[in-house]
């Protein structure tokens, strides 16, 4: 038993250390790049980042909410894993601020001549103004929401201690649980609502804009059905990974990863149709305005090739290989998977902002620097959450009783 | 009162008694409305579909608009027979039966519509892919045609799903009959018997009959949409469409299961079964589509006015605030407005309140469809091109057909078949006593 | 009183055990063969995992035949729709004769529907259905609330069988036929 213990610790010190690593490597890489020639390409995979990675800590957020609020009798074993992604939010909003810095190369159209009276909605002050407020009170629901569950797992930790030591409950202690779980409840819709618009909003001004003369109503729910698929896929990851390495202290249940693994595909699927639905209304009314978006990407090379990339790896690939019913219920072929989608949809997010902050390239212009750069990120949320698991590591016992 | 296996079967059997006079007098009432109907189209076969208020510039009147609403509310009910059965809600169960069999006549009362609204009727085989002489085909890449092969789709599956579901059901009321009705039952249950052979079997089908029916859900409202959104008229041109559509859809045929729920359960005495727990997972449920549709609302609002467009701004400009605004304003307090007093636990336990705001929100979406189909289309690009539309006589008249046949259809349903899954709240019944979380 | 009924058939015996819980008939299932006699079948109103795990039923294969018309659908569906464009290979609206966005739309529907054939086709072949021969052996209580245990025995052997049965606590229905 102590050596387990031992192990576990162990393992998880190394992650830690690994995630501290990458992380300063990102940043150190996104300096240098700064202060070469293409300061425009660091700011490209920051934003491409930035996106990225808020969007699974978002999302995966998300998860332990939906279970909340639908009062689902399932995932109890992963919630904790998915509340934990909100220690990424503080960074997030940090990251976001930074932004600010980069704002002549991320943002296109303050470089150009005409918006046709779209100043005054693309302007500086108020673009990061509404989308600054809107991240804080995003976050802050989110933190809430954590800060509650914590308890509640608390209080239901002290019921189960006195269970085990044949002591009575406390008609106080039975109140404060399910005054909990009703404050849970209710952050959890207001988590939902503010999701949905925050993240609408983040898609229209950080990802829509930087073409400034195109449209399309369903983009920012695209981005919000992709921040969801983003984080199912950051749950599988972690819980994988927590699975195949944490021994006793964390074993998920197979039936879960069958759940997950179904969710994963289900989400797959609501993905590429937002994307299919999009397209099919753009390309059979041929307007101009709307088809230039779609063929810079889909027609002409060097993006035509990235976008059967990610067709194949984000959607093709898991659709074929979730079909098959024991594959969801092993964790390392999951964690490959949901590792290969993560990847497709990092592309997917160059796909998108690539064109507008590169007109006209022919090259995609991909290198070590982008990589060091994402896994610079992917360090800053490992750390994140591998934090909050060690300081908090009731998110990993599952069982919170009976509502 | 905790429920038993048996109590279920009598609560249920009981409902398929010889009816009572009232029951007639509601089967006449709507017969007279299907007749209605049908004259009124009789009417319109022999005279022209100009009998209708449909002309230049709106094309499409109530006809599409009653066609959308119901293949829309058609869709709640796969949601809720379907989609929650992959997600194991155990509340479903009490009202899946009745939902299905919603969708089934709503989808039928929907298929009506492309008939009526073609005018020459005896054309409608042009659409068939069937061989002809001059090797003339329909036309695949038509949003029409798209309507052709999804509906009949959705009608087929709904329809073997809906059955399937019923062959334990059938099975039990075999059981329990005598005479003419034990021989008729004895066909329709095709022979089950509960053997574990048939259980094993019957599982996993339902299962794939809930995987496939959901995507399908989704893309047959899609389809609908986009009937309107692959046209480049503002107001029906723009990506939401397909997701507004659905989430709408399901909006609407929530509200309908409600307003035919409540007087169901008095009439039959189901309140063990279908519970007011139910009842009020249902209005979160409509809370949830209602908050969707208004988000829809807010986006092409704020869409139309970010592109500077300025034909989509004046759409939208029109739509909010001129000559048929009474439309949207109904809309939005019907649709998204009235829902959000679901919030309160009073009155979403409240049945008189569930029943009132099921009704508007009914409403809401119907003028929903009118304010897109109807007004798009009437102040569009040109200012020379823009009209009014007016709804005839005859039209109400086939809309009161199709509203007494959906309900003719259902009244004759609830009486003679088990409009209450027996089987399915035995599961629920079980599993509670096992204390285990079953499907 | 369970009623009797009269009828010859070669060595065979059948009688049917009726319990109504189900961990009982399963407890019985998993006892009989001891006893020497055969489980044919059981019969629930609802579908146990108890009773399926004691009789050890393997996954159906049911599922092949749903994938197999959902390929047959999918590529039907876009043959259907290129062959009746290539029919008339004019241009209509600038959109290409041949043009697979909107045919995905025909070709994920007819999947759809070829894969819920397949999975209704499935379900009749592998219940054989429609049958009524099954109703043979067959108490209408096991529709009702009663989980039906159908076991074979020897000529002779009717009476330590329905023994047998009431000792688990459940009642009884003897097939002379």
């Amino acid at each position: 038993m102590a050596e387990n213990n031992a192990t576990e610790i162990q393992a998880k010190s190394t992650a830690a250390t690994i995630m501290a690593v990458l992380a300063i490597c990102g940043v150190v890489t996104f300096l240098v790049c700064l202060w070469s020639d293409q300061p425009q390409r660091a700011w490209r995979a920051y934003l491409i980042n930035f996106l990225l990675w808020s969007a699974m800590a978002q999302g995966g957020l998300l998860f332990s909410v939906v279970l909340q609020v639908t009062n689902a009798r399932w995932g109890r074993g992963l919630r904790g894993v998915a509340e934990a992604f909100a220690a990424f939010f503080p960074i997030s909003l940090l990251l976001f601020l930074v932004l600010f810095l980069g704002r002549d190369h991320i943002f296109p159209w303050l470089h150009m001549e005409d918006l046709h009276g779209k100043e005054v909605w693309l302007n500086v002050p108020f673009l990061f103004a509404r989308d600054l407020a809107g991240l804080a009170f995003l976050y802050l629901f989110g933190m809430l929401y954590l800060l509650q569950s914590l308890q509640l797992k608390r209080i239901c930790n002290n019921q189960a201690q006195r269970r085990n030591d044949l002591l009575q409950t406390r008609p106080g202690e039975i109140d404060a649980a399910a005054g909990t779980r009703r404050r849970m409840t209710t952050l959890g819709v207001l988590y939902i609502i503010t999701y949905a618009f925050v993240l609408s909003l983040i898609g229209y001004d950080l990802v829509m804009s930087l073409d400034p003369h195109w449209i399309s109503t369903l983009f920012g729910p695209y981005i919000f059905i992709k921040a969801f698929y983003l984080g199912i896929g950051g749950i599988i990851i972690t819980a994988a990974l927590l699975h195949l390495n944490a021994g006793h202290a964390f074993e998920v249940p197979s039936q879960e990863f069958h759940d997950m693994g179904k969710l994963f595909l289900a989400f797959c699927l609501v993905w590429a149709d937002f994307f299919y639905v999009q397209l099919v209304v753009i390309w059979y009314g041929n307007i101009p305005e709307e088809t230039v978006y779609v063929i810079s990407r889909v027609g002409h090379a060097p993006w035509r090739t990235l976008a059967w990339a990610v067709f194949g790896v984000s959607f093709v690939l898991p659709f074929l290989v979730l079909i098959n019913r024991r594959v969801k219920t092993m964790p390392r072929m999951m964690l490959a998977l949901c590792g290969i989608v993560l990847i497709g949809l990092w592309l997917e997010h160059l796909l998108l902002v690539g064109p507008a902050l590169d007109h006209g390239t022919a090259r995609l212009n991909l290198g070590i620097p982008d990589l060091l750069i994402t896994l610079g990120f992917c360090g800053l949320m490992g750390s994140a959450v591998s934090y909050m698991l060690k300081r908090y590591p009731e998110l990993l016992i599952s069982g919170e009783g009976r509502s | 009162m905790s429920l038993t296996f048996a109590k279920i079967d009598q609560t249920v059997l009981d409902t398929l008694k010889p009816a009572t006079r009232g029951y007639w007098v509601v089967i006449a009432l709507l017969i007279m409305g299907i007749l209605t109907g049908g004259a009124c189209w009789v009417y319109q076969i022999f005279t022209g579909i100009g009998v209708g208020g449909q002309n230049i510039p709106v094309a499409w009147g109530t006809y599409l608009i009653n066609f959308v609403f119901w293949v829309g509310i058609a869709h709640s009910g796969t949601l809720i027979s379907a989609i929650l059965h992959l997600f194991r809600a155990g509340w479903r169960n009490p009202i899946a039966r009745a939902a299905e069999t919603m969708t089934v006549f709503a989808v039928c009362t929907a298929g009506l519509y492309p008939f009526i609204h073609l005018g020459r009727v005896w054309m409608v085989y042009y659409m068939l892919p069937l061989p002809n002489q001059r090797t003339l085909w329909p036309n695949f890449q038509s949003p029409l045609m798209f309507d052709v092969v999804a509906i009949s789709t959705y009608l087929t599956v709904s329809s073997l799903f809906w059955y399937t579901g019923m062959l334990p059901d059938l099975a039990v009321i075999r059981d329990r009959a005598t005479g003419t009705r034990k021989k008729i039952f004895t066909y329709l249950s095709l022979g089950w018997t509960g053997a574990h052979e048939q259980w094993r079997h019957y599982v996993r089908v339902y299962l794939f009959f809930a995987a496939l029916a959901t995507p399908l859900v989704i893309s047959v409202h899609s389809v609908v949409s986009w009937d309107f959104a692959l046209g480049v008229v503002p107001g029906w041109h723009t990506t939401i469409f397909a997701p507004y559509f659905v989430a709408g859809a399901i909006h609407s045929g929530l509200a309908m299961v409600v307003t035919l729920m409540i007087p169901l359960r008095i009439i039959f005495n189901y309140k063990d079964i279908i519970t007011d727990r139910v009842l009020e997972q249902v209005a979160k449920t409509i809370i949830l589509t209602g908050l969707i549709v208004g988000f829809a609302y807010g986006t092409e609002i704020f869409i139309a006015w970010y592109s500077r467009n300025p034909v989509e701004m004046e759409t939208f400009r029109w739509r909010i605030f001129g000559e048929q605004a009474f439309g949207f304003w109904i809309m939005v307090a019907c649709n998204v407005a009235i829902p959000m007093l679901f919030f309160f636990k009073a009155i979403r336990t409240s049945v008189p309140w569930l029943l009132v705001i099921s009704i508007c929100v009914n409403i809401g979406m119907w003028f929903e469809r009118y304010v897109i189909i109807a007004g798009s289309v009437a102040h569009d690009f040109l200012p020379s091109a823009w009209g009014t539309y007016r709804p005839t006589l005859i039209e109400f008249g086939i809309m009161l057909g199709s509203f007494s046949l959906f309900f003719f259809l259902f009244v004759l349903f609830v009486k003679h078949m088990p409009s209450v899954s027996m089987t399915e709240m035995k599961e629920t019944v079980h599993a509670r006593h096992q204390g285990g979380d079953h499907g | 009183m369970p009623g009797t009924r009269e009828g010859t058939m070669a060595e065979e015996r059948y009688v049917m055990g009726l319990f109504r819980d189900d961990t009982c008939a399963a407890r019985v299932v998993r006892d009989l063969p001891a006893q020497g006699f055969k489980v044919v079948r059981v019969h629930s109103p609802v579908p146990s995992h108890g009773l399926l795990d004691a009789l050890q039923i393997k996954p159906s294969p049911v599922g092949w035949l749903t994938l197999i018309g959902g390929i047959i659908g999918f590529f039907s569906g876009f043959a259907l729709a290129i062959f009746t464009a290539t029919r008339w290979d004019i241009m209509v609206s600038g959109k290409p004769i041949v043009a697979w966005v909107p045919f995905v739309i025909v070709g994920f529907e007819f999947t759809i529907l070829f894969a819920v054939i397949g999975n209704v086709i499935g379900l009749l072949l592998m219940m054989k259905l429609p049958s009524f021969k099954g109703l043979k052996y067959y108490d209408p209580r096991c529709s009702g609330d009663h989980y039906g245990v159908l076991a074979a025995c020897g000529d002779g052997q009717q009476q330590s069988l329905a023994d047998f049965f009431q000792a688990q606590g459940g009642e009884v229905q003897v097939f002379t036929d």
